[in-house]
């Protein structure tokens, strides 16, 4: 049968470019069904208030039923944002990223939960074992096995 | 957490026991059901028993395969003969490698397989395309959007529709050879599984009060709300189904499943059987006068029992 990310991708490529984009969220790059490029700022009062960073989505043929590989893009525009759950190489530690992703969930609301990752983030910092995970980061993030220890922050 | 096993209305015993060598090792009581679950799919990985290799869903096996697992083992044994005994002559085994939701596959497969042998075929598809169609309004009300379950769903549907109307690329109709095909192809297989489990979701969330006392966190045991444990343990992938999930999946797909459970719970040589009752129409019923999709249990996973 045919591959299914293609025909889900379509559909939320539509979503996003039919102004139900979410506010704060720009689409910067989807010229395939491989690799999405998105801007995200947090709206509002926040420890990251006026600073855009990007994230670029890595899709499988088996997405949505797969998860996709979501990083903050590291180059000389962009910087993964200071938050303890985001490390320097741009690789984040978000459950629904890994073992509670679930086909409802898609590149939008993906966007909505980073960014109310960082809007209710109190303190700016790195993961505590940042340079440690950084120096031996597998390059996808999706064959990290983190540990998701805190829903707080 | 063991009082969401009563929602089967099976008045059996359910020991907090999950069958690991009788599970009566202080080590193994101090464990939660999930490490246990957990541990069990490890000593099958290591012993070579499931591998990534293995198909999804299996062609019909004798129970010999089965009885050739518990070599040492006199209790299984035993009870796996007195399963023969009933006329359970076949397994199918679904592969249990924690990323694919084995359980729900078997339930799947079980469950077209029942259609298609059907004696009134026409009618049994015609009565589960209804019900298939009826989920929808379900799974709307619970609030998913369409994109999120319509490809999947109509991957469903067309293998249900395929039993009767050839597949316009194959000019194909289902046979019980192109079922299991469709089966081992995990794109077809996981998307069904997915439908499923969207459907469980939505049919949990429906009937907030049926369930909601039953929601437990499978590792703490503490109490869970509705939405925080379909998205957690029904909707995410790869996480295991309980009673709670199995019934609701029974009441939306109208079906009715009975499970045997081979995990060394109770004594004797026969095998308990919990029973998910609901209504099909115009399935077959098997030697044992069911008409239910027959599921075998160990720990932590599934397979199907076949007449």
């Amino acid at each position: 049968m045919a591959a299914i990310a293609p025909r889900r991708l379509t559909k939320e490529l539509k979503e996003l470019t039919m102004g139900e984009c979410p506010a704060g969220v720009q689409l910067l790059q989807s010229a395939d069904f491989e690799t999405w490029v998105l801007s995200l700022e947090v709206l509002g009062e926040s420890l990251y208030k006026g600073e855009v960073f990007a994230l670029r989505f890595r899709f499988e043929p088996q997405y949505p039923i797969a998860s996709p590989e979501v990083t903050f893009i590291v180059d000389d525009k962009f910087k993964a944002p200071i938050h303890p759950h985001v490390y320097s190489n741009g690789h984040i530690c978000a459950s629904i990223l890994g073992h509670e992703w679930s086909p409802v969930l898609g590149v939008a609301s993906v966007c909505i939960t980073l960014q109310s990752m960082l809007a209710s983030c109190k303190k700016r910092e790195r993961p505590p074992d940042n340079d440690r995970y950084v120096r031996t980061a597998p390059a996808s993030p999706k064959k990290s096995r983190f540990h998701y220890d805190d829903d707080t922050v | 957490m063991e009082s969401n096993t009563q929602r089967s209305g099976e008045p059996a015993e359910q020991s907090q026991d999950t069958g690991l060598s009788g599970a009566k090792d202080p080590e193994l009581a101090k464990l939660s059901r999930a490490q246990l679950l957990e541990l069990n799919q490890k000593f099958l990985e290591e012993t070579g028993l499931e591998t990534r290799e293995r198909a999804l869903i299996s062609q019909r096996l004798p129970m010999t395969v089965l009885r050739g697992e518990y070599d040492g083992a006199p209790t299984f044994v035993r009870r796996i003969d007195w399963l023969e005994s009933k006329g359970y002559k076949t397994v199918r085994r679904s592969r249990g490698d924690g990323d694919c939701f084995y359980r729900c596959t078997s339930i799947a497969f079980a469950y077209v397989e029942k259609v298609l042998n059907a004696p009134d075929v026409a009618l049994a598809v015609a009565s589960a395309l209804s019900t298939l169609e009826a989920t929808l309004p379900l799974l709307k009300a619970a609030g998913f959007e369409p994109m999120v379950y319509e490809d999947f769903y109509e991957v469903f549907r067309s293998v249900i529709e395929q039993i009767v109307t050839p597949d316009a690329a194959t000019g194909e109709r289902l046979t019980p050879d192109i079922l299991l095909e469709a089966f081992q192809e995990p794109q077809a297989s996981n998307s069904i599984v997915v439908y499923l489990r969207l459907l469980t979701s939505a049919q949990i969330r429906a009937a907030e009060d049926d369930y909601s006392a039953f929601l437990f966190h499978p590792d703490t045991g503490e109490p869970m709300g509705v939405r925080e444990f379909c998205e957690s343990f029904v909707e995410a992938i790869g996480r295991e189904a309980d009673h709670v999930q199995i019934t609701a999946l029974a009441r939306a797909l109208k079906v009715n499943v009975r499970i045997a459970y081979l995990d060394g719970r109770g004594s004797g040589d026969a095998v308990e059987f919990v029973e998910f009752q609901n209504r099909i129409d115009g399935l077959e019923s098997d030697s044992s006068g069911s008409n239910a999709v027959v599921l075998l249990y160990r720990p932590g996973h599934y397979d199907i029992l076949e007449t």
